[in-house]
């Protein structure tokens, strides 16, 4: 465990290089991504356009300027060029309404994506099986930011059961918190049900035909203990496997339409704004987050491997 | 240019919008008329008092005046921070005529129009209840210079010694000097600048207290003098303003009637339409769009509280004087013969009047006489092939430069297949909206033509023509006259009208005939291909007093007219 540990810490660290380094060099190479132009305003001249360049630094090497930029966001004193605001105060502040939205989001996801792909699965071939296999299709052809609107407009607007947009801390009221996130956290998870279903029914059916599902049944357990204990346990190796990916991202901001749709103002509208302002601090800042949360979660998704799967090792 | 920022995802959240909200709509026979004129705010029967909530798609660039320059951060920077100079607080053109602010009469102007001098009024506190100084103006220019505030070059260019200290070469501005006993404050520029007083009247030199950090502070604005202050600030989340309990009513400046606003930015323009629409929130940001989607209810729904008010902004493509085939005044004369203002109007969901005229209205000098190619809303393809043709420039190649944001991409592409369809050969070139301007300001590009705008940054005609149509104003960098006009007429009208100093803005209607024909000029060289001048939503909940609610040409909404009735 210790080493599978201390393996997991340094490829994060590698990871978060990496992706800090390119997500770097991707701004640098931006034809006219200069941002003193954009900081000095579109009526400078020449020369407030060089103080501003000096005064940030822009005027020194790329290599500088990196090593600068990743001190300051280890120090906890990087700002954003664009409106001059701490970014990991932003990301701080930020940070509880993406949580709530990926946690909430995530267990309706998994919860559902798992009950739908095992009655598809148990049922396959039957009505039910292909209602619901329709009702998925549906939800993986749902963009978040549809039927994010069709949810404003009618469970808001219309019958005013929740509010229209906004997220309230669950520390002020989780009654507000709640109402505020139930259609975020459907909407989003939409999607999610939709594959993750698909993706266990598939696996369930293959995994039915398995020697080992076969002298469970064989020992005389009932359907119900075969499927629970046996069938499902191995199925879920890739659900986990996905959620963990899944997850990772929309804490790291991957819920970008979700949270704009709703105006939460998680990490993910944050890190949408900056990249519309060509704001390379806080990309930065958020795409390294995802990357440790991908890191973080693979690691978790591992352990949870092992769990189910007796056979397969953290060593390994 | 003060810029109206927008959401950052509004095209993908409008056309969701649009796609879901299709059969959702009421009816749209009743619209609203735009509303044009001048009235003073009225006063009405609305109360004092209270609590009212404003919706904005996009968060201002920074609440703190030294940065702040988008009109999100003027609206609040206007009731917080009153400069010395300030607009009057109606409607339509009167809201562009100076009045004192926190100076006691507006600038005295030496008679060569290169001293201005003021007197503060005294007695005067900021809102953490420290006394004003006259060194506090001075202070606050200092620091817009050092942070550096987007409009840093209306200084620099004009008063003496303000490039030296942005630079760093001298420890203060000598062009500036301020008395703290007797509050006189006296600036001294380079050359005459006629609009030099709307120059002051920028929040951004407000007065703010000595010592206060050299930078940029947007989450916890300096103290300020207004008859508000800024509180509870989340940053790009919320914010209010509460009642300055340090405010001295000043003569022309309205004391607020509300206790409180709080400003919520939410990205989703639509839900901020349904909020003031079922009167959750108060008042609809003017520089947000109502999405098309929601429009027929809005005007169905809520005509006695919604109207478009046209706003001193002018849209248009530019047109390389300099370069082929644009060099041809014949090719110029034939996109502005031809180009079909109305269907650009509709590609901008109605808020567009189609014009011809650089100038704007309600600017004084936009020029009242006919359009000199005819009536800008008639287009005439047939006449412009055959423009194009005389000028044998047809088949000639053009890259047409435009940026992404929605309608101005769409503006883009109907415009390159209009040239196509009059005999060039145009191709698009779209490009990320944060670095568009800095990329066609780049001389170097050459860029042939493309979309531009320009909202004013004070109600003066210097700040198109000084800026957009001067050959002067043709720079290696950042440059913004994209045509590279350099017109003798054109460039010594600008220059005298420009720095008439003894007509600052408060007499600039006695030369309004002079700019009237300079803008004739300019439309009959086709030097611009302008489609139109913008209007804005004037939007608000059913608690508001509508009447008395000034949404104001340089202001925005002008928050110290807002009451709930």
């Amino acid at each position: 465990m210790l080493r599978f540990t201390i393996r997991r810490l340094i490829a994060a660290a590698g990871v978060l290089v990496v992706i800090s380094i390119l997500t770097f060099m991707i701004f640098q190479i931006i034809p006219n991504g200069d941002p003193a132009i954009r900081i000095a305003g579109r009526t400078a001249n020449q020369a407030e356009i060089a103080q501003v360049r000096h005064e940030w630094g822009f005027d020194r090497p790329v290599y500088v300027q990196y090593v600068k930029t990743m001190g300051k966001i280890f120090t906890g004193t990087v700002v954003s060029y664009s409106q001059g605001v701490n970014v990991l105060d932003s990301i701080r502040q930020g940070l509880p309404a993406t949580l709530s939205l990926a946690i909430g989001a995530g267990i309706i996801w998994l919860g559902l994506g798992i009950l739908f792909g095992v009655i598809t699965a148990v049922k396959a071939g039957r009505f039910t099986d292909r209602a619901l296999t329709v009702l998925a299709f549906i939800g993986v052809s749902s963009p978040p930011f549809f039927l994010g609107a069709l949810a404003i407009y009618y469970a808001g607007y219309k019958a005013g059961i929740i509010p229209l947009a906004g997220y309230v801390p669950l520390t002020q009221n989780p009654a507000q918190w709640f109402t505020h996130l139930i259609a975020p956290w459907l909407v989003l998870s939409v999607l999610f049900i939709g594959i993750y279903s698909r993706v266990l029914r598939s696996t369930i059916l293959d995994t039915v035909h398995e020697d080992y599902v076969r002298t469970a049944r064989a020992k005389g357990l009932s359907d119900r203990q075969v499927l629970v204990r046996h069938t499902l346990r191995n199925s879920l190796i890739p659900i986990v496997s996905l959620w963990g990916l899944d997850f990772a991202q929309v804490i790291g901001g991957g819920a970008i339409l979700t949270e704009s749709v709703f105006s939460l103002h998680g990490v993910g509208q944050f890190a949408a704004d900056s990249i519309q302002r060509l704001d390379v601090p806080p990309v930065m800042v958020v795409t390294m987050l995802t990357a440790f949360f991908v890191v973080l979660l693979g690691a978790v998704v591992d352990i949870i491997y092992a769990l189910l799967d007796p056979r397969i090792r953290l060593s390994a | 240019m003060r810029r109206r920022q927008r959401p950052v995802i509004p095209a993908v959240l409008a056309v969701a919008s649009v796609v879901a909200l299709a059969a959702c709509g009421g009816s749209s026979s009743s619209s609203s008329s735009a509303s044009s004129g001048a009235s003073s705010s009225s006063a009405s029967s609305g109360k004092s008092g209270g609590t009212i909530t404003q919706v904005f798609g996009t968060a201002p660039d920074s609440l703190d005046p030294g940065d702040g320059y988008t009109t999100q951060a003027l609206e609040p920077d206007q009731v917080a921070y009153v400069p010395l100079v300030a607009y009057q607080h109606a409607t339509g053109a009167a809201g562009g005529t100076l009045i004192p602010g926190l100076a006691t009469a507006l600038p005295k102007i030496s008679a060569d129009g290169k001293t201005y001098a003021m007197t503060l009024r005294s007695g005067l506190k900021f809102s953490n209840g420290q006394p004003v100084k006259a060194s506090d103006f001075t202070y606050a220019v200092e620091r817009s210079l050092k942070i550096p505030w987007g409009g840093s070059s209306f200084i620099t260019a004009n008063v003496e010694g303000a490039s030296a200290y942005a630079a760093g070469k001298a420890k203060t501005i000598s062009g500036i000097t301020a008395n703290d006993a007797t509050g006189q404050i006296t600036i001294k520029l380079t050359a005459p600048y006629g609009a030099f007083s709307n120059v002051l009247a920028f929040p951004a030199f407000a007065p703010v207290p000595a010592g206060t950090p050299m930078k940029n502070m947007p989450a916890s604005p300096p103290p300020g003098v207004g008859p508000y202050k800024i509180v509870n600030v989340v940053p790009n989340v919320s914010y209010s303003v509460v009642k300055n309990q340090y405010w001295t009513p000043v003569p022309g400046i309205p004391s607020g009637n509300v206790n409180q606003i709080n400003a919520k930015i939410a990205s989703n323009t639509t839900s901020n339409a349904l909020s003031v629409l079922n009167n959750s929130a108060d008042v609809f940001d003017f520089a947000d769009t109502v999405p098309p989607s929601v429009l027929p209810q809005v005007t169905s729904q809520a005509s006695d509280r919604y109207s478009k008010v046209v706003f001193p902004s002018t849209y248009y493509f530019f047109l390389n004087s300099k370069t082929k085939p644009f060099s041809s005044q014949l090719a110029r004369e034939a996109v502005v013969v031809g180009l079909d203002r109305n269907a650009l109007a509709r590609l901008g969901s109605g808020f567009f009047v189609p014009g011809c005229y650089l100038l704007p209205p309600p600017m004084i000098g936009h020029a009242t006489k006919p359009c000199p190619y005819g009536d800008p809303a008639t287009p005439n393809l047939a006449k412009a092939k055959q423009l194009v043709q005389q000028s044998g420039m047809a088949g000639t190649p053009i890259t047409v430069w435009g940026e992404e944001r929605s309608p101005r991409r769409q503006f883009v592409d109907y415009y390159t297949s209009f040239l196509n369809q009059i005999g060039f050969k145009a191709s698009e070139k779209i490009i990320a909206d944060a670095t568009y301007f800095a990329t066609i300001g780049n001389l170097k590009l050459n860029a042939q033509t493309g979309f531009a705008d320009w909202n004013q940054d004070f109600p003066n005609p210097i700040d198109f023509y000084g800026i957009l149509a001067a050959g002067d104003a043709i720079l290696p960098t950042n440059n913004q006259n994209f045509g590279q006009i350099n017109d003798p007429f054109i460039n010594s009208k600008t220059n005298s009208l420009g720095s008439l100093y003894k007509a600052p803005s408060d007499q600039l209607s006695a030369y309004a005939g002079q700019w009237e024909a300079l803008d004739y000029y300019t439309a009959q060289k086709a030097y611009f291909a302008v489609f139109g001048y913008a209007s804005f939503p004037k939007f608000t909940s059913n608690r508001i007093d509508y009447g008395s609610a000034v949404l104001h040409q340089v202001y925005g909404w002008d928050w110290l007219t807002l009451k709930q009735k």
